[in-house]
């Protein structure tokens, strides 16, 4: 009898299987009842329908099941499709009528789903990568992709509202003459008299001078067109202005959707980045469809990261235990490491600070305007080439000061993003602080150079395409720049390692494909077009083209030059990661716009808003246009009647999300509770059977 | 060419297609791939049942560790000896494609651990399971203080009853709380 009963507890334990392939019975579809409460908080795919398993010989309640989330062999799934369209159901007409509606529902949602896998872009590419070189790789490579999709619908966006209009009202429209005084302010001669030679047409492409320059490329080259007649009006300065709030608005909700769900999960799971055992252990066994090779190189990289880890346990035991001299050895070390960190970045900062200021000097310098050659070239791209020696050398360095620094490799990991981080975000601002610098006077009015036209008119006839060239330039030298490591770096020490086999080629290895410095690459292009989108608007445009080049270039050499990663990259919290950090570029870039348009005085000579002191003043001029209804409204929404119901409204909305989002998290505790007491007792009557059948 | 597609009429892939995660394409690239481990005389391959060995020529499944587990585990035999039948077959793909549910994936990546079957992980299983994901031979594995500090530590984050085995409960618990499983 007692072996009799332990067997049924054995049974038991398999609660939801019903198969041939154990040595048990097909008792268990009453039992599945108690895996799928236990799991309905913690999976981000409950199914509902499983809760109903147990009464599915009861009939239907009118909602088709998803059988094949059900974990049987094929056989009973069809058994149980058949006996479930046996069943004559006792159904009203209005019921049978939804059931078929439902099903022919779902039919076209797989058939849509399928369809759409195919228009999907690069969705077997991402699969492969994925496949072979696992999640992290793949992050990037989709981060990529919703980089290529948000910039071509910007550009779409631009293009509609501001380009197009541009181009068909140029001949049509009125511009607006208002001379008012300083007439010297208002001269701009973006091409030059005279012969030119013939290899400035390549130069002028690298430089965004000479014929690019008077083009629809930069921000100079509109009017301030206005078209307008009883039924129909247009105004180039005021669609510039919106599209450009809007080109923000626009990118701002695509990142915070997209962060949305990667939050969701998140979330769901803690979001702890300290990797423990289990999950290394139970998540390492998708192998994929690896060859051999690749497999034996996988299992190394297990066994190293497990070796590892279980080090680094063993020293943190040994590390608790150290002497307070010891400690604070350490800890003064590590003090004086980060301040090492810190002098080494306002190196680089300086650095940037002087390439831009000289060459500044030296394309205003420049006589005619016109390039004298490769040497002037070097000159427009010193910031460019100073920005990403600093981004290559400084990580490198940080990366040896940190084997000094001791810290545990997961914080190792996250003290080199943020430097990293800090570096470039901080680099760009320097950039853009020294241009603001020598085109505002540094801000002071009375300054002689600025007094007359209120900018640095002697340096910048029109400073917004200036600006806008600087943007348009560190986007192709970074394009260039990658290609250039790919040809000369990448694919020679491949071939030096697979064909010449000495120490030091074993001891470099091939190449490994590093996912967090290719991901900060991404976002501090995206970040750049950002910034100059305002006065270029065709840079959108270059960013999706030099993106998708920037696709294949890296496609071509993760599998023709890498290896599988060391250290697998957590691909879902890092996805959260990315879009923080994109989200912080965004941020930058935007206090950029909002300056350029609140504060600083637009050139009198080119652009759309010659006119105006600022840029945003154009807003409250079209505002008194529009009908007395229009502006009453406009009004109300801006006053506080509105706005304190508004805020109160959503303050409360939060309030509620959050109190369900804590008591979430305690149903979790109190469910692992209950696993713990219910085995319990289970061991207990257990015990309790077999002292009473003796 | 003609003669295996036609094996599969409309109302069995339509069938097929509400039972798995697989769409259309792939299950009738399934039944290419299957059709050719048949033994030539064999024409109606929906019946035949492969043996292990010859499912474990696949390339894909050639190299992985787990390959006789995954066939016992989706194998539905009789005799227990891991031979799949076409039904079997579309089970695994299912169960292994990336619409699959992280219920699924996480019972049939648990019974594919139980390598004692006795429906929860004990040390043996453990122990097995880290050496099937580290290599196994001699020079490629932990060494036993190694191995045995590890199970500690898996044991401490993942059985929640402190009986000493993960039953599937608790390896579902820890497996939710990281959404790389299904990556």
């Amino acid at each position: 009898m007692t072996s009799e009963l332990q067997r049924q507890h054995l049974r038991g334990e398999y609660d939801n299987v019903a198969g041939d392939g154990y040595p048990g019975d097909h008792h268990s579809l009453r039992l599945r009842r108690l895996p799928s409460q236990m799991s309905i908080h913690d999976l981000p795919h409950y199914n509902p329908s499983l809760s109903d398993a147990g009464d599915s010989e009861a009939g239907d309640h009118g909602q088709p099941r998803d059988l094949r989330s059900l974990p049987l062999p094929m056989a009973i799934k069809k058994a149980k499709l058949k006996s479930r369209g046996i069943q004559v159901p006792v159904l009203s007409k209005v019921e049978l009528w939804k059931q078929e509606k439902l099903k022919k529902l779902r039919k076209f949602q797989t058939q849509a789903r399928e369809f759409l896998y195919f228009l999907v872009l690069w969705g077997k590419t991402i699969q492969k990568i994925g496949g072979n070189f696992g999640g992290g790789v793949k992050s990037y490579f989709l981060f990529l992709r919703f980089l290529v999709v948000l910039n071509f619908l910007s550009f779409l966006l631009i293009a509609g509202f501001v380009i197009i209009p541009s181009l068909v009202f140029r001949q049509v429209g009125t511009s607006f003459m208002n001379s008012t005084g300083n007439e010297r302010c208002t001269i701009y001669e973006p091409n030059p008299p005279g012969l030119v030679v013939f290899y400035n047409f390549f130069l002028d492409l690298l430089s965004g001078t000479g014929f690019m320059e008077y083009s629809f490329m930069f921000y100079g080259y509109y009017n301030n067109t206005m078209v307008g007649n009883s039924s129909f009006s247009y105004k180039i300065p005021l669609a510039y202005l919106f599209t450009a709030v809007f080109y923000f608005a626009f990118c701002l909700i695509c990142i915070i959707a997209r962060m949305g769900s990667a939050a969701r999960v998140a979330v769901a799971t803690g979001g702890s980045t300290v990797v423990n055992y289990s999950m290394i252990v139970f998540n390492g066994w998708n192998f994929g469809c690896l060859g051999e090779t690749a497999t034996k190189l996988k299992q190394k990289n297990l066994l190293y990261r497990l070796q590892v880890d279980l080090e680094e346990e063993s020293l943190k035991k040994r590390a608790a235990s150290l002497t307070l001299l010891k400690k604070f050895g350490l800890h003064s070390l590590r003090l004086l490491m980060a301040l090492l960190v810190l002098g080494l970045n306002i190196a680089a900062f300086y650095g940037i600070y002087y390439a831009t200021t000289y060459s500044q000097e030296q394309q205003n310098k420049r006589v005619n305007k016109e390039s004298d050659g490769v040497q002037d070239l070097f000159f427009e791209y010193l910031p460019s080439i100073v920005i990403s020696v600093a981004n290559f050398l400084v990580p490198l360095l940080c990366d040896q000061i940190a084997k000094v620094e001791h810290y545990s490799p997961s914080i190792t990991v996250i003290v080199a993003l943020l430097r990293a981080v800090v570096l470039r975000f901080v680099g760009l601002g320097v950039l853009l602080f020294t241009l603001w610098n020598q085109i505002t006077c540094t801000g002071n009015m009375d300054d002689a150079k600025c007094k007359e036209c209120s900018y640095n008119y002697a340096s910048y006839a029109c400073w917004e395409t200036r600006v806008g060239q600087e943007m348009y330039k560190l986007t192709l030298f970074d394009l260039l720049i990658n290609i250039a490591v790919l040809v000369l770096v990448e694919f020679p020490r491949r071939m030096v390692v697979d064909n010449w086999s000495s120490k030091v080629s074993q001891m470099v290895g091939r190449q490994e494909f590093v996912v967090s410095s290719n991901v900060l690459g991404l976002v501090y292009s995206q970040t750049v077009v950002w910034t100059g989108a305002l006065f270029c608007p065709l840079l959108p445009l270059i960013n999706t083209v030099k993106f998708v080049i920037l696709f294949y270039c890296k496609k071509i050499t993760l599998f023709s030059n890498c290896r599988p990663p060391q250290k697998t990259f957590r691909s879902t919290t890092s996805a959260f990661f990315f879009l923080v950090v994109l989200l912080l570029g965004w941020m930058l870039a935007s206090v950029v716009m909002i300056y350029s348009i609140a504060v600083i005085h637009p050139s009198r000579g080119c652009g759309p808003f010659r006119f105006s002191d600022n840029m945003w003043s154009i807003i409250p001029t079209s505002f008194y246009n529009l009908s007395a209804a229009t502006q009453e409204f406009l009004f109300f929404i801006g006053s506080q009647a509105f706005t304190i119901p508004l805020f109160s409204l959503s303050g409360l909305v939060m309030c509620y999300v959050i109190a369900l989002f804590s008591i979430y998290g305690k149903s979790v505790g109190l469910l692992r509770l209950q696993l713990k007491r219910e085995n319990r007792d289970k061991q207990f009557l257990v015990k309790q059977i077999e002292e009473l059948s003796r | 060419m003609g003669t295996t597609a036609s094996q599969l009429d409309k109302g069995m892939l339509s069938e097929y297609q509400e039972l798995t995660f697989l769409t259309k394409q792939e299950i009738l690239l399934a039944y290419k791939r299957f059709s050719e481990l048949l033994p030539k005389e064999e024409t109606n391959g929906l019946s035949y049942r492969i043996p292990m060995n010859a499912i474990l020529e696949l390339p894909e499944l050639k190299t992985n560790p787990f390959n006789k587990r995954i066939c016992m585990v989706f194998s539905t035999s009789d005799s227990h000896d891991g031979s799949l039948s076409f039904d079997d077959f579309l089970d695994l793909l299912s169960a292994f494609s990336d619409s699959a549910t992280l219920e699924i994936k996480s019972h049939y990546a648990f019974r594919i651990f139980d390598f004692d079957d006795d429906g929860t992980l004990g040390r043996q299983d453990l122990e097995k399971l880290v050496n099937c994901l580290t290599g196994g031979t001699v020079d490629t594995s932990l060494t036993p203080e190694e191995m045995k500090q590890l199970i500690d530590n898996i044991l401490e984050e993942s059985d929640i009853d402190k009986d000493g085995t993960v039953n599937l409960s608790e390896f579902q618990h820890v497996i939710s709380r990281s959404p790389d499983f299904v990556s």
